[in-house]
C-alpha cells in the first residue's frame, strides 16, 4: 500500500517536530532505530549507507563539538538527532517520486511553478555534479593543479567559474524548453492526480494522535 | 512556406540565423526572446506574434541541441506525458498517446528509466518523442545528429521516416548534410539571415554553393571534382550513374582499366617522418583495464601512437574512447596494465607533469573559459606549467586569430571562437600530443577546413594528433589510422581503408563506412563482375 504524498509530508514533519523536541538519547536512539527497520523493511538500507557515507562526517563532527563544548550525552543527542532527522526525509524523498509531490504540493494550493521547481531541480544536482567533474578534468589536463591540496583553494575560480556559467545557460535553456513543452499553459491536468484515500486519512489521523500525545506528556 | 507533411532541410554556416529561424517558428521569437521581429510566423493558422507558445506549442514542436537541458523530468515516460499534460487532456488520452509515442519512437524499454542516465542517442529520441506526443503538425529539429555516434543517427532517421509516414511535417537544422539530405523534399540554404537557395535538394546541391559555408556530401563533392553534373544523393544512385557513364563511353563489357579507375580522393595521409633522434612511440598502453565501479569499460586495451601521426578513434558512445584518452594525461589511472606517456608512467606522474606533454581541447569549450579576457585564457596553462614561451605564444595567437579578440571576455564569444580558444590552450605548453574531442561537432564548412589545416601543420611539427570522433568523414580526409573500440577492446587498427574494409569489426563498434568507402567498394565489385563477363563473352 503506497500513501498520498500529502500524508506521507504529514507523518514526515509530525516525525520532525518529535525528534527536535525529544531530550535524551536513548529516546533519540530508539527513534533512529525505528527508522532504520523501516529503511531495511523497504529494501532501502543500501540507499542509507550512501546517506550515511555522505552525512558520517557531519554526524561525527556534532557529536565531537557538542562533546567538547557540553557532554557526551550531549554530543549523542546532537549526532542522532541529526541522523535521525536525515533518515526520516531520505525515507520521505525515496518513497515519494518527485512528480507525486509537485503534483500533491499543488493540490494542495502551491503554485504550480513553486511546485515544479522544487521538484525538478533535485534532478539536476547530479547533473550539474557531473559537469563540475567536466570541468574538473578539463581544467587539470590544463595542469592546473586540483588534487585536493591547499593549492586547490587558490584555483577554486577554475572550476566555480566555468560551473556558475554553465548553471545560469543550463537555466536559461531549460526555461525555453519547458516554455517550448507548455509550462506556462493554464488549465494543466496531471496524468497521476493525487488521491486522498481512506487509508491516508486514517495514517494522519494516528500521527496527530500521536503527535499531541508526545506534546502533551512532554510539556504537561 | 512549409505544406503538410512537407520535409525540410536547412543549412548555412554557424551564425547564419537557423537556429533564430526555429525559435521564430515556435513563437519563442518574439515572445521568449528579445528583439526586434519584422515580417510574420503562420503556424497552422495561426500568427505566432498573437499567440503566445502555450497556445502554439500543441501544433509546432521544437527539439533544440542540447538534449540535457530539455529533460526535466525523473522518467521517461513523465517526459513524454508532460506536454499532454500541459494541454490539459484526459488522463485516458494521455495513456493512449503515450503507448502510440513510445512505439513510434521506440522508447519502450525506456519508459522508466531516468532520462539523465541515457545515451546521447536515446536522449534524442525521448526528446523527440515529447514533442511528437503533441501530435503537432509541424516538427523542428535543430542539430540533432551533432552528438550521434552512426547507430543512434539511423534510429533517428527511422523515426524521422516514421513521422513522414504519419503526415508530420518537419524542418531540420543540420550541418552534416550526408546524414539526411536523401530523406527531405527541400534544402534551404541560409545566409547571413536570408534564404540564399531554396529547392530539390537534388537542385540545389547542383548550384554553387561555395559562399555558403556548407559542408557539402561527400558524394556531391567527389562528383565535382570528377567534373560530372549529376548529383546523387546515395550511393546506389552515384553507383548507377557511374556505371551508365562507363557502358555509355565503352560498351557492355568495358575492356580499358582506365575507364573503370575513378580518381578517389587518398583516404590515407602518410606518417609524418618523424624528427631524427627521437624516439617513436610517444605513448604505450599496455594490457589496460578500467572500470567505473561495476561497469568494465576497458578490458585489456594495448595501444602504441607514433609520434606525427594522427589517429582517430572511433566507435559507439559509451564505447570507452573518452575513457582511453582520459588515461593519456594521467586523469585516469589504469585498474591494471600500464600507460607510458613518451616514457613515463602516468601512475606515477602527477597530471600537470603530463600536461606538459599532453594538451586537450574538449568537446565543450565552456569547461574551461573562466578568465577575464582571450590572454589570460590561453596563458593561463602555460604559466601554471612554467612552459611559457612568449614567441610560441604569440604564433599562437596569429594562427587562431585571436588578436582581435585578445581582451574580450571568453564568455563572449561565439561557439565557433570559443573552440579556436581551446585549441590554443590546448597548444600554449607545445604538447607532443594534441587530443581532440569531438572537434567537428556543430561546426560548419570553413571550420572545418581550418581544423584539417591545424591538424596538417600540427603532424609537420612531429606533433600526433588524436581525433575523438563520430564523424567518420571528417576522420578519412585527415587521420592516418583509425582505431576502433567495441566492448571495451580494440577491434581494429589500421589505415582507414583497411579499417572500413573490416566489416566485421566496423559492425561490431556500430559504425558504418563512409560514403566514398561505400561507392569504391561497389565500383570495384562492379569492375570485376564487368571484367569477369567480358572475358566470358
Amino acid at each position: 500500500m503506497s500513501f498520498d504524498p500529502r500524508s506521507k509530508l504529514t507523518a514526515a514533519l509530525v516525525a520532525a517536530v518529535v525528534l527536535m523536541t525529544l531530550g535524551r538519547w536513548p529516546w533519540l536512539a530508539l527513534a533512529l532505530g525505528l527508522f532504520l527497520l523501516v529503511t531495511l523493511w523497504l529494501h532501502l538500507g543500501r540507499a542509507w549507507l550512501d546517506l550515511l557515507n555522505s552525512l558520517g562526517f557531519a554526524a561525527v563532527s556534532f557529536f565531537v563539538i557538542a562533546w567538547l563544548a557540553f557532554d557526551l550525552a550531549t554530543g549523542l543527542e546532537a549526532s542522532l538527532r541529526l541522523l535521525a532527522m536525515a533518515t526520516v526525509f531520505f525515507l520521505f524523498f525515496k518513497t515519494t517520486p518527485p512528480e507525486d509531490l509537485s503534483n500533491a504540493l499543488v493540490k494542495l494550493g502551491i503554485p504550480y511553478a513553486f511546485a515544479f521547481v522544487l521538484s525538478a531541480s533535485m534532478q539536476f544536482v547530479q547533473v550539474l555534479t557531473r559537469r563540475a567533474a567536466n570541468i574538473r578534468d578539463a581544467q587539470r589536463a590544463r595542469g592546473i593543479p586540483l588534487e585536493g591540496n591547499l593549492k586547490t583553494l587558490y584555483h577554486l575560480p577554475a572550476v566555480v567559474g566555468p560551473l556558475l556559467i554553465q548553471a545560469f545557460k543550463l537555466a536559461d535553456e531549460l526555461a525555453e524548453a519547458m516554455e517550448a513543452r507548455g509550462f506556462g499553459a493554464p488549465g494543466r491536468r496531471f496524468r497521476r492526480e493525487p488521491h486522498f484515500a481512506l487509508a491516508d486519512w486514517f495514517f494522519v489521523g494516528i500521527n496527530l494522535v500521536v503527535l499531541t500525545g508526545f506534546l502533551w506528556v512532554r510539556f504537561k | 512556406m512549409v505544406r503538410p507533411g512537407e520535409s525540410i532541410l536547412v543549412a548555412g554556416a554557424s551564425g547564419s540565423g537557423k537556429s533564430t529561424l526555429c525559435r521564430a517558428s515556435i513563437g519563442l521569437v518574439p515572445h521568449f526572446h528579445g528583439g526586434e521581429l519584422i515580417g510574420r510566423v503562420w503556424v497552422d493558422g495561426m500568427d505566432t506574434r498573437e499567440h503566445p507558445v502555450h497556445k502554439l506549442f500543441g501544433h509546432v514542436g521544437l527539439a533544440f541541441q542540447n538534449p540535457d537541458a530539455q529533460l526535466f523530468n525523473q522518467t521517461v515516460e513523465a517526459e513524454l506525458a508532460y506536454g499532454l499534460e500541459s494541454l490539459g487532456l484526459a488522463p485516458k488520452e494521455i495513456e493512449r498517446r503515450l503507448t502510440w509515442v513510445s512505439e513510434m519512437a521506440r522508447l519502450g524499454p525506456l519508459l522508466h528509466r531516468s532520462p539523465h542516465c541515457l545515451s546521447g542517442g536515446e536522449k534524442q529520441c525521448v526528446v523527440l518523442g515529447a514533442i511528437l506526443a503533441l501530435r503537432p503538425r509541424l516538427v523542428l529539429l535543430d542539430e540533432p545528429f551533432t552528438h550521434l555516434d552512426p547507430e543512434g543517427a539511423e534510429r533517428l532517421r527511422a523515426i524521422l521516416r516514421a513521422m513522414r509516414a504519419e503526415g508530420i511535417g518537419c524542418i531540420v537544422v543540420e550541418h552534416r548534410l550526408h546524414a539526411i539530405v536523401d530523406e527531405v523534399d527541400r534544402l534551404v540554404v541560409l545566409h547571413r539571415g536570408h534564404v540564399a537557395v531554396d529547392g530539390p535538394p537534388r537542385q540545389v546541391l547542383a548550384q554553387d554553393l561555395s559562399n555558403h559555408g556548407l559542408n557539402l556530401p561527400p558524394l556531391t563533392r567527389f562528383f565535382r571534382e570528377q567534373g560530372r553534373v549529376e548529383t546523387p544523393l546515395t550511393v546506389d544512385e552515384a553507383l548507377l550513374c557511374l556505371r551508365k557513364s562507363v557502358e555509355t563511353q565503352e560498351g557492355r563489357y568495358p575492356s580499358s582499366r582506365r575507364s573503370l579507375d575513378w580518381n578517389f580522393p587518398d583516404h590515407s595521409p602518410k606518417p609524418a617522418n618523424p624528427p631524427s633522434g627521437f624516439r617513436n612511440f610517444v605513448i604505450e598502453v599496455n594490457r589496460v583495464q578500467f572500470s567505473y565501479g561495476d561497469l568494465a569499460v576497458l578490458s585489456g586495451v594495448n595501444l602504441k601512437l607514433n609520434r606525427g601521426e594522427c589517429v582517430a578513434l572511433a566507435g559507439r558512445n559509451g564505447g570507452g574512447k573518452t575513457t582511453l584518452v582520459k588515461h593519456f594525461n594521467g586523469l585516469l589511472k589504469p585498474n591494471s596494465g600500464e600507460v607510458n606517456v613518451l616514457g613515463r608512467d602516468t601512475r606515477t606522474t602527477s597530471v600537470s607533469e603530463l600536461a606538459r606533454h599532453v594538451g586537450f581541447a574538449w568537446q565543450n569549450p565552456n569547461d574551461q573559459l573562466f578568465q577575464a579576457n582571450v590572454r589570460e585564457e590561453v596563458l593561463t596553462g602555460p604559466r601554471v606549467l612554467r612552459a611559457y614561451d612568449p614567441t610560441w605564444c604569440e604564433r599562437l595567437f596569429e594562427r587562431f586569430g585571436l588578436g582581435p579578440l585578445m581582451d574580450r571576455s571568453p564568455f563572449r564569444l561565439s561557439e565557433g571562437e570559443k573552440k579556436r580558444v581551446a585549441f590554443a590552450t590546448a597548444l600554449a605548453a607545445q604538447p607532443e600530443v594534441v587530443i581532440l574531442d569531438e572537434p567537428t561537432a556543430g561546426q560548419d564548412e570553413p571550420f572545418r577546413r581550418e581544423l584539417g589545416s591545424l591538424i596538417r601543420e600540427l603532424r609537420a611539427e612531429g606533433r600526433t594528433v588524436v581525433l575523438v570522433t563520430h564523424d567518420l568523414e571528417f576522420a578519412a580526409e585527415h587521420a592516418n589510422r583509425w582505431v576502433v573500440l567495441a566492448g571495451g577492446q580494440i577491434v581494429a587498427d589500421g589505415s582507414p581503408q583497411e579499417v572500413m574494409g573490416d566489416s566485421e569489426a566496423m559492425a561490431a563498434a556500430g559504425l558504418r563506412p563512409t560514403q566514398l568507402f561505400q561507392l569504391r567498394k561497389a565500383l570495384a565489385e562492379w569492375s570485376d563482375e564487368k571484367r569477369m563477363e567480358a572475358h566470358v563473352v
